[in-house]
């Protein structure tokens, strides 16, 4: 018998049912006392709010390094020629399927909300106009906020009581997800079913939301379920895709999912693309770019096929995402070389706002993680939002003196006329009394002179303290639309601004123009995506000329945002605790060792030697598939006939292992030996002691790993390195921080 | 070889007279006359032009088969009749708008004999004026000037006004029509009075005529005349007598949405003073004993 090596790293002991039970070791039961013993040496633990300098226990790393133990050697020699051949081609398939469906459900959100929203708006509009005449406007008001607080109501609680991760917009969640992090239910069904609904709840509801951000979510949803052909939840095995079941494989197709959400969401499929290759870039190769890129635009093309049957044009293929920025024509497009620095300066404008946003966006996130943290809290808060939304347009609805003429073809879906003239409607209630996506379009399509300064001026300022306020909220939403929305007020605004004082700037400041710039510096601002969200405001605005200014924009956005705060979504990462590991290591860390960095002492499992040299390394998962198949020596010595585990086994508990809790061991079984021979990986990476924390880093980053072990100059076992210990050094304002690991 | 010579010898003499009468509109325009002699003076260097035209003519003739047959030129002719009558009811009614239900009829003609002249059917003498009038030169001006009072036409959804066949109003639009008058008598009835009277006593026939408006727009059965009646009446109602809604609940307004604006600060305040701040509990991590990293960082920080 060869010699077995085991370890457990505190690492693995974040499973979903807590640390205490997941105290207990493995095999032997006797350790338990040893181990409460230490704690009660340290003291108890220490306890203190939360902050963003924590690392939770709750996060593991995916499985990105291949296993290659013996099952897996023997199964690759088994599989023909054109058994690799199938899988190749089981791939495309499974990347349009996952394509088809992202556009569907695309499809599904824009229908429902549509229709939802229009009976509201129809309802309250009427209403309104009622009561304008006969008096009682603030009845109105009341019936206005009533309706949005339902339906967040209806939101916040599908989110708040039944799947919490479905809150916010899900791209920091598939952020971590393509770094390498696994994040709890993030890609289950449920997930998908209660973000899709939540995000119609809280857009018809009327929050200063998006529905684009939760497509992403939901396409790499639909990707990691496709790929794996069944579904946990649902208590299907349709048997198919079997290889697939593992998070190598998963993962490129999340990162495909992740792309046809994109597409579907912003009609921008080389966006999509780009948008996985800058979350996930650490592993990529060519062949999955092509299929990418194939999902994306199935997914594009599904969403326009059938809007297209659905507004009664089937084959008009002119719908291409949820957000259509509508195209500029020719002449409002052309710019100038003098315009550039203008655009510069609208980026540095926009970093600010964007910083500001952050800045204000984090205080109230960690407030809400340490006080706002029962769901029926989270509840009510979505709901005083959505009555306050309502409530700041109404006001601004009807203290405003903006009347415009109503157009000949009618861009306002529903106009207002409050107490404007007969045949003029009330210009802020374009603004307010819409769609998000529909008062983008009119922000950057209405002629010049549609809205006054003033308007422009108080909606972004009550847009931008609104949206800031509601992201964050237990309901799912995104932030793309609202940061859109409040530069294309500002932008526009400035366009304005710049007509009126310089003497030509009538002609070539066309407000629309500086309302698209806008939107691109406020949205680089708060979210700090740099060459995906270029291509993919070109790409939604179907127009190649605006990709020199937008890069601009969004670079010095970045720039200037950058000096103050992090981006939206990594401020979130980090207050979310997650263990996510950045492009490179932090700058000053060349003199921490891997002795220095790593968990020790490791447990080893050995029967031979001790300290044991390494033989390879074994993960905790497949030991309780070991043991849940009661794969004893001595059973097997017993029984001449028992069956040889296979890879399929380990493949049909994944993803779900069931916890240690529920594999019962008898008295007798603890005595028993177990070959690990066979279900190890024998050749895991390894590093001596004296490397630093860079080289480990980048190892990890391009490999993808999961474990490393340290070993000294004998190959003995020292220490293993896990996603945390690089995750935990950081710098920060006082040189390198090192983060405190927490239960969360 | 001959026909070549002869078109291009024909070619010259026209490019010569073109020049000539271009050269004197040319001296016209470039001169700045005031605009009310330039009338006189323009009929009056028309009449050459016009001469030189028929000059042209009677100097020359197209063999027999270039020229336009007889049938052609009559229909040219009356084309050039209705043209002219039409034109001449447009101008008149472009303001208040009123170019479908004055123009209606000579616009039916129009069209009628346009789709004589561009219909396949031979006329007597076997010819057909389509290719001849139509699309025999470069500049197609017969077909261009009936195109531009078509995309006017269209323009003003005049279509919408008129039954098929360019018979008569539409029954909607004189319904229309007939509010209208009884609105615009209202106003006048007490425009020499009180405001406030007119606003509360013409207010049915006005909503009434909103309604029906409103009604008409939802079926798209309005044309440009309708729109601008109810443009002008609207802006009359609203504007020069004042009578649209004022604001006058401010203060319910005010009070429910500051109370609403209320409901927040006392929620983040009751949550921050009673809910139980949460705490992590911290994990000490199993570390090779070693402090050197610790006191690194804390040598750092320093």
């Amino acid at each position: 018998m060869a010699n077995i090596t085991k370890k457990v790293s505190w690492s693995s002991r974040a499973d979903e049912s807590g640390a205490t039970g997941e105290g207990t070791p493995l095999l032997n039961g006797s350790e338990q006392p040893r181990h409460s013993r230490q704690d009660s040496l340290r003291g108890r633990p220490k306890e203190i709010p939360h902050n963003e300098k924590l690392l939770s226990l709750k996060y593991e790393s995916l499985d990105y390094d291949n296993i290659e133990n013996q099952l897996f050697l023997e199964e690759e020699r088994r599989m023909s020629h054109m058994g690799f051949r199938c899988l190749e081609i089981s791939r495309w398939v499974v990347c349009g399927l996952i394509g088809f469906l992202t556009g569907l459900i695309a499809c599904f959100i824009d229908i429902v909300v549509e229709e939802l929203a229009g009976i509201k708006y129809q309802v309250v509009k009427e209403n309104i106009e009622k009561f304008t005449e006969v008096g009682g406007l603030s009845i109105s008001l009341i019936l206005w906020a009533v309706f949005n607080s339902a339906f967040v109501m209806v939101g916040a609680i599908i989110v708040a009581y039944f799947e919490p991760i479905a809150a916010g917009s899900g791209i920091p969640q598939i952020k971590c997800y393509l770094n390498g992090v696994k994040i709890p239910r993030v890609v289950r069904l449920k997930t998908l079913v209660v973000k899709v609904g939540g995000v119609i709840c809280s857009v018809v509801g009327g929050l200063a939301v998006g529905k684009e951000g939760p497509m992403i979510h939901s396409g790499a949803v639909v990707a990691a379920g496709v790929s794996q052909g069944r579904s946990t939840s649902l208590k299907r095995d349709f048997k198919i895709f079997e290889y697939f079941r593992r998070d190598t494989e998963k993962r490129d197709f999340v990162s495909a999912g992740a792309a046809a959400g994109v597409s579907a969401a912003f009609g921008a499929p080389v966006g999509g693309v780009l948008f996985s290759l800058e979350e996930g870039a650490s592993f990529w190769n060519q062949m999955l770019t092509w299929r990418i890129f194939f999902a994306s635009m199935i997914s594009t093309f599904t969403l326009n096929f059938f809007l297209s049957i659905y507004h009664n044009k089937p084959g008009d293929l002119s719908n291409p995402g949820l957000i259509n920025f509508g195209r500029f024509e020719t002449e409002s497009v052309a710019y100038n070389l003098y315009e550039i620095p203008l655009f510069i300066a609208m980026g540095a404008i926009g970093g600010l706002l964007g910083a500001l946003f952050n800045v204000l966006n984090y205080w109230l996130t960690i407030f809400r993680i340490r006080y706002v943290h029962r769901p029926c809290l989270q509840v009510m808060e979505a709901m005083l939002v959505a009555a306050v939304t309502a409530t700041v347009s109404f006001t601004m609805i009807y203290f405003s003196n903006d009347c415009q003429p109503l157009g000949p073809d009618h861009t306002e879906e529903y106009p207002l006329q409050l107490f404007c003239a007969d045949g003029e409607y009330n210009s802020m209630a374009t603004a307010f009394f819409n769609t998000p996506e529909r008062s983008v379009r009119s922000l950057f399509h209405n002629q010049p002179g549609t809205y006054n300064p003033l308007t422009l001026g108080l909606f972004t300022l009550t847009y931008f303290f609104l949206a800031c306020w509601t992201y964050g909220l237990a309901v799912s939403a995104g932030v793309f639309i609202p940061s859109l929305l409040i530069g294309a007020a500002w932008g526009r605004l400035f366009g304005i601004l710049l007509a009126s004082i310089t003497t030509t700037g009538s002609t070539w400041a066309v407000p629309g123009k500086y309302a698209l710039m806008g939107a691109a510096a406020q949205l680089g601002g708060i979210v700090r995506m740099t060459l995906s969200l270029t291509v993919i405001m070109v790409e939604a605005t179907g127009n190649i000329t605006y990709g020199l200014p937008i890069m601009l924009v969004l670079m010095t956005s970045k720039i200037v945002g950058d000096y103050f705060v992090e981006g939206l979504y990594d401020i979130h990462i980090k207050l979310q605790s997650v263990p996510f590991l950045h492009w490179e290591a932090p700058a000053t860390s060349h003199w921490l060792t891997a002795r220095e960095v790593m968990s020790s002492p490791v447990t080893c499992l050995n029967r031979i030697e001790k300290p044991a040299k390494l033989c390879g390394l074994i993960l905790r998962s497949q030991l309780i598939v070991l043991l849940k198949h009661k794969v004893f020596v001595e059973l097997a010595r017993s029984r001449l006939t028992h069956r040889k585990l296979q890879l399929k086994d380990f493949r049909d508990a994944y993803p779900r292992f069931p916890p240690i809790q529920s594999i019962h061991v008898s008295q007798d079984e603890r005595e028993c030996m177990m070959d690990l021979m066979e279900f190890m990986n024998a050749t895991p990476y390894t590093v001596p002691q004296e490397t630093s924390l860079p080289r480990v880093f980048k190892l990890f980053r391009a490999l993808g790993l999961r474990h490393l072990v340290v070993v000294d100059d004998e190959n003995r076992v020292v220490g293993l390195v896990t996603r945390k210990d690089l995750a935990r050094y950081h710098l920060g304002k006082h040189g390198l921080e090192e983060l405190q690991l927490a239960q969360t | 070889m001959s026909p070549y010579r002869h078109s291009s010898f024909w070619g010259f003499i026209v490019f010569n007279i073109y020049v000539l009468v271009s050269g004197d509109g040319g001296n016209l325009t470039a001169s700045e006359i005031p605009p009310l002699s330039s009338v006189v003076l323009s009929s009056a260097v028309f009449k050459p032009g016009l001469g030189s035209v028929l000059s042209l003519n009677l100097l020359s003739s197209f063999p027999e088969d270039l020229e336009i047959s007889d049938y052609c030129s009559e229909l040219l002719h009356i084309f050039g009749q209705r043209y002219v009558a039409y034109v001449n009811c447009l101008v008149p009614a472009a303001r208040p708008v009123k170019v479908c239900q004055n123009c209606f009829s000579s616009y039916g003609s129009l069209t009628e004999i346009f789709s004589n002249i561009s219909s396949d059917q031979v006329g007597p003498g076997n010819v057909s004026c389509r290719d001849s009038l139509l699309r025999s030169d470069r500049l197609m001006l017969v077909y261009e000037l009936y195109e531009n009072l078509k995309v006017l036409w269209e323009k003003s959804d005049c279509h919408n006004c008129i039954t098929k066949g360019f018979q008569n109003l539409t029954s909607d639009t004189l319904h229309f029509m007939t509010i209208l008058n009884q609105t615009l008598t209202c106003f006048e009835q007490y425009q020499q009075k009180n405001k406030t009277e007119l606003c509360t006593n013409c207010k049915t026939d006005y909503k009434n005529l909103n309604v029906l408006y409103g009604g008409m727009e939802k079926n798209k059965t309005m044309c440009i005349d309708i729109e601008d009646a109810m443009n002008m009446t609207r802006r009359l109602w609203s504007k020069n007598f004042n009578c649209s809604f004022p604001r006058e609940e401010t203060v319910p307004v005010i009070a429910v949405s500051s109370f609403m604006l209320f409901l927040p600060i006392i929620f983040y305040l009751s949550s921050f003073l009673h809910s139980e701040q949460k705490k992590r509990k911290l994990i000490h991590p199993n570390r090779a004993k070693s402090y050197s990293s610790l006191m690194n960082i804390q040598d750092n920080r320093s």
